[in-house]
C-alpha cells in the first residue's frame, strides 16, 4: 500500500514492502521475537535483524531482551513512548478490550464471548488480569497505561455512574462501574454508553465523518443509539439519552426486558428475532440467523427484514423530530447488510416522503462491531492528555534518571 | 480485525434435527463402581454441548467411551443414524469423532506442522513439507489462530497456542464431532479467551462440539446446551439460553433432580421424605 511512491520492482520498494510486513506482523501479534518474526514474515533472519534495527532507531519499533526455549532472543514490539490507553467494551454477550498508543494504533487486542447475565465483579477481575497480561505482552510497564475508557451496552446515569435502567445488564446493576474498574486498574477511568462511543468513533474515523448532526443506531442483542448534535455527543439531562431500543412502537406490545411493554427492542432486537424463529429453528444464535439469511434462507431473510421495518418506524419518528443528516446502522444485526438496511430505508423514506428536505441517508457503519471499542480508545486517548497528574510520574522518572 | 471477518463457513444448510451422535442407555462399571448408569446423550451438528458435573460424575468416562478408550458395558451408540460399536480409538477416529484430551499429547520437540500431520503425513516419494505447511496455515487461518510461525517447536508456544494446535490437529480429517476435555483448565485469561473464540469458530464450521469443563462462566459463554451428570446419571439437559447459573449448580450438586422420567415402578416405592422438586 505504502510503497506506491517507489518505483515498483526496485530494491527500495522491496525494502519498504519488507518493512511493512514486519510492522504488520508485530501489530498482529502484539510482540514477537526476531526469530518468530522471520517465521511469520518469511524473511531471512538477517533481513529481519537489519530492518528491526533500522525501525527501532527511527522510533517505530522497540526491542528488549528476552528468553525463548532457553535461548536469548530479541523481543520486538511497537514503540509506545508516549504511553498507552486502554478501551474496554462490555456488551450483553461479548467482552472486547484493546491497548493502543496515543495515535490510536492498536498494539494488543482481545475479544471473548461472555455468559448471558455475566457479573460485574467477575468480569472486572478478568479485565484486570487481561490488562496485566496484555501490558506484559507488549513489554510495557504498568505506569505506561495512562487512561481507560469503558463502553457499557446499557444506558448510564451520569450522576451516579451506574446503569440507569434495570433489566438490561443484570449483573451490573447498582455498582459504580467507573470506580470499580478504577480500583482494579488504578488509572483514571471514563465510562460511557457503548452506542454513544460508537457514534463518536464513526464520527471521527468512520461513516459519520463530516456529519455533525447525525445518529448511530446499534442493532445487536439490544438496540441503542448515539446522538450527535453539532458534532458533539448528546447525553440528555440525566446522561441516558439515546435509548432508541426502548421507544414504545406498539402500545401494550410484548414485554421488554426493561419491564416496559412494546419497546422496539422487544420486537426487533436480536433476542426477539431469535425468539421469533423458534418455531422454525431451535437453538440458533443471532450470528447463525445472519449467516443463514445471507446464504438465502427465506425464513431468516424475512425475520431480519421484519426487524428492519420495525427499526425503520422508530428511526422515522426520531428523524422527523431531530432531523439528522445521516443515520449509521451498526451492531451485529447490521452484518446482514442490505437485508436489514433496505427495509429500514424503505420505511423511513415512506414516512418522510411529504417532507421538503430529503430523508436522512441510512448507511452501514464502517467500523463494524469494534465501533464502541474504537470510540472507547479515542475517548481514553483524549482523557490521557487531560490528566496531567497521571502523565507526571513518567516525566518524573526521566528527571530522576 | 481478522477475528471479526466472517470466516468461510460450512454452508449452513437446513437444520437437520437428526443427531450426529446419539447415546442411548449407556452404562459402564469398573468392578463394583458403577461409573455410568443409563446415560442418554444427543449431539447435533453446529452445536456446542457442555457436559458438566462434580468430580466423579462420569464425564471423563463418557468421553472415553466415545473416544474408544473403554467400550461401554451396555447401551447403544448411533452415529449419523447408524448403530455403531466403538471398541478402540482408531474406530472412533475413523467414524469422525476427534478427541482433544487434557494433556494435549503434543510432541514438544517437533514443530507445529510436524505435530499437526504426525502419523498422517502428506507424502509422495518424500514428505511434501510445502503442501503440509500450506494446509497448516490454511487450517490455522480458518480458526483465526494467533500462531507466529508453524516452524517453531511446540515448546516455544504458550498454553493457549498449544491448545489451539491440539484442536487444529483434531480437525485434520474433518471430523463431525470434536470433544474437548477441560480445554481451559490450565490457561491464563488471554489464552482462555483465545480458546473460547476457537470453540465458536468450530461451531460456525458446523462441527458438533462436546465441551467438558468445570468453569461455569466458560460453559455459559459458549454452550448451546448444557448436560448435567451426577453420580453417573443424567441430571438435566438444559438449553443454555433458558437456564441460569444457579439452576446448573443446583443440578450439579443434586439440590434439584432433573432425572429422565423413569418408567413406572412395578411396585410402589417407599414414600419420599422431604420436599419433592
Amino acid at each position: 500500500m505504502a510503497d506506491q511512491r517507489r518505483t515498483p520492482g526496485s530494491q527500495t520498494s522491496l525494502r519498504e514492502a519488507n518493512r511493512g510486513r514486519i510492522v504488520d506482523a508485530v501489530k498482529k501479534h502484539g510482540g514477537l521475537t526476531q526469530v518468530e518474526l522471520a517465521g511469520a514474515t518469511g524473511l531471512s533472519p538477517a533481513t529481519v535483524s537489519n530492518i528491526v534495527k533500522e525501525l527501532s532507531e527511527s522510533g517505530v519499533l522497540s526491542t528488549s531482551k528476552s528468553m525463548r526455549s532457553g535461548r536469548r532472543a530479541q523481543y520486538v514490539t511497537l514503540a509506545h513512548a508516549s504511553g498507552l490507553v486502554c478501551g474496554i467494551h462490555f456488551s450483553q454477550r461479548h467482552l472486547r478490550i484493546a491497548l493502543a498508543d496515543s495515535s490510536l494504533t492498536v498494539v494488543s487486542e482481545h475479544e471473548m464471548p461472555l455468559a448471558r447475565d455475566h457479573r460485574s465483579d467477575n468480569e472486572i477481575r478478568r479485565v484486570g488480569m487481561l490488562v496485566a497480561d496484555m501490558l506484559d505482552n507488549v513489554s510495557a510497564e504498568r505506569d505506561e497505561l495512562l487512561a481507560v475508557a469503558v463502553a457499557v451496552s446499557a444506558p448510564m446515569d451520569a450522576a451516579s455512574g451506574m446503569v440507569a435502567r434495570p433489566g438490561i445488564l443484570r449483573g451490573w446493576e447498582g455498582i459504580a462501574i467507573g470506580d470499580a474498574v478504577e480500583r482494579t486498574l488504578r488509572v483514571p477511568v471514563v465510562v460511557d454508553n457503548s452506542s454513544n462511543l460508537s457514534a463518536l468513533a464513526e464520527h471521527r474515523l468512520g461513516a459519520l465523518r463530516g456529519q455533525d448532526d447525525a445518529m448511530f443506531i446499534e442493532a445487536s442483542d439490544g438496540i441503542g443509539a448515539g446522538i450527535l448534535v453539532g458534532g458533539r455527543g448528546y447525553r440528555g439531562a440525566s446522561g441516558s439519552a439515546g435509548e432508541f431500543g426502548h421507544m414504545v412502537i406498539v402500545e401494550n406490545g410484548p414485554l421488554c426486558r426493561c419491564g416496559n411493554l412494546g419497546c422496539l427492542e422487544a420486537i426487533a432486537g436480536g433476542d426477539a428475532v431469535v425468539e421469533g424463529l423458534k418455531s422454525h429453528y431451535s437453538g440458533l444464535k443471532l450470528s447463525d440467523v445472519i449467516v443463514r439469511a445471507m446464504a438465502g434462507d427465506d425464513v431468516c431473510i424475512r425475520a431480519i427484514a421484519d426487524a428492519g421495518a420495525h427499526i425503520g418506524v422508530a428511526a422515522a419518528n426520531v428523524a422527523s423530530m431531530f432531523d439528522p443528516a445521516r443515520m449509521v446502522i451498526g451492531g451485529h444485526l447490521a452484518r446482514a447488510g442490505e437485508l436489514l438496511l433496505g427495509p429500514i430505508r424503505q420505511v423511513v423514506d415512506r414516512s418522510l416522503a411529504t417532507r421538503l428536505a430529503p430523508a436522512p441517508e441510512i448507511v452501514a457503519g464502517q467500523l463494524g462491531p469494534r465501533a464502541a471499542l474504537v470510540g472507547a480508545l479515542s475517548t481514553a486517548a483524549e482523557h490521557s492528555s487531560a490528566f496531567p497528574a497521571v502523565a507526571g510520574p513518567a516525566d518524573l522518572r526521566v528527571a530522576l534518571g | 480485525m481478522s477475528v471479526e471477518a466472517l470466516a468461510p463457513l460450512a454452508s449452513p444448510g437446513p437444520v437437520d434435527r437428526v443427531p450426529v451422535l446419539s447415546m442411548r442407555g449407556i452404562s459402564k462399571s469398573f468392578g463394583k463402581v458403577q461409573a455410568l448408569d443409563d446415560i442418554h446423550l444427543d449431539i447435533f451438528a453446529g452445536e456446542v454441548v457442555a457436559i458438566v458435573g462434580d468430580n466423579g460424575a462420569g464425564k471423563s468416562t463418557l468421553v472415553k467411551i466415545l473416544a474408544g478408550v473403554h467400550p461401554a458395558d451396555e447401551g447403544e451408540i448411533e452415529f449419523e443414524g447408524q448403530a455403531v460399536q466403538i471398541p478402540d480409538p482408531s474406530t472412533s477416529r475413523a467414524l469422525g469423532i476427534a478427541t482433544v484430551f487434557q494433556d494435549l499429547a503434543l510432541c514438544d520437540n517437533l514443530d507445529v506442522v510436524a505435530n499437526l500431520f504426525l502419523g498422517r503425513e502428506i507424502a509422495g516419494v518424500a514428505l511434501d513439507e510445502e503442501e503440509m505447511e500450506k494446509d497448516a496455515w490454511e487450517l490455522l487461518r480458518q480458526l483465526s489462530a494467533r500462531i507466529p510461525s508453524v516452524r517453531v517447536p511446540i515448546a516455544a508456544l504458550s498454553g493457549g497456542q498449544r491448545q489451539t494446535v491440539a484442536i487444529a490437529r483434531s480437525l485434520i480429517g474433518d471430523p463431525r464431532v470434536v470433544i474437548l476435555d477441560e480445554p481451559t483448565a490450565a490457561l491464563g485469561v488471554a489464552q482462555t479467551a483465545e480458546v473460547l473464540n476457537l470453540i465458536e469458530r468450530l461451531r460456525e464450521r458446523g462441527h458438533g462440539v462436546v465441551l467438558i469443563s468445570h468453569n461455569m462462566a466458560d460453559v455459559q459463554a459458549v454452550a448451546d446446551r448444557i448436560i448435567v451428570l451426577r453420580l453417573g446419571r443424567n441430571n438435566g439437559d438444559f438449553l443454555a439460553s433458558e437456564v441460569g447459573y444457579e439452576d446448573i449448580i443446583a443440578a450439579i450438586t443434586g439440590a434439584t433432580e432433573h432425572a429422565r422420567p423413569l418408567p413406572d415402578p412395578p411396585y410402589r416405592g417407599p414414600r419420599r421424605i422431604g420436599p419433592v422438586a
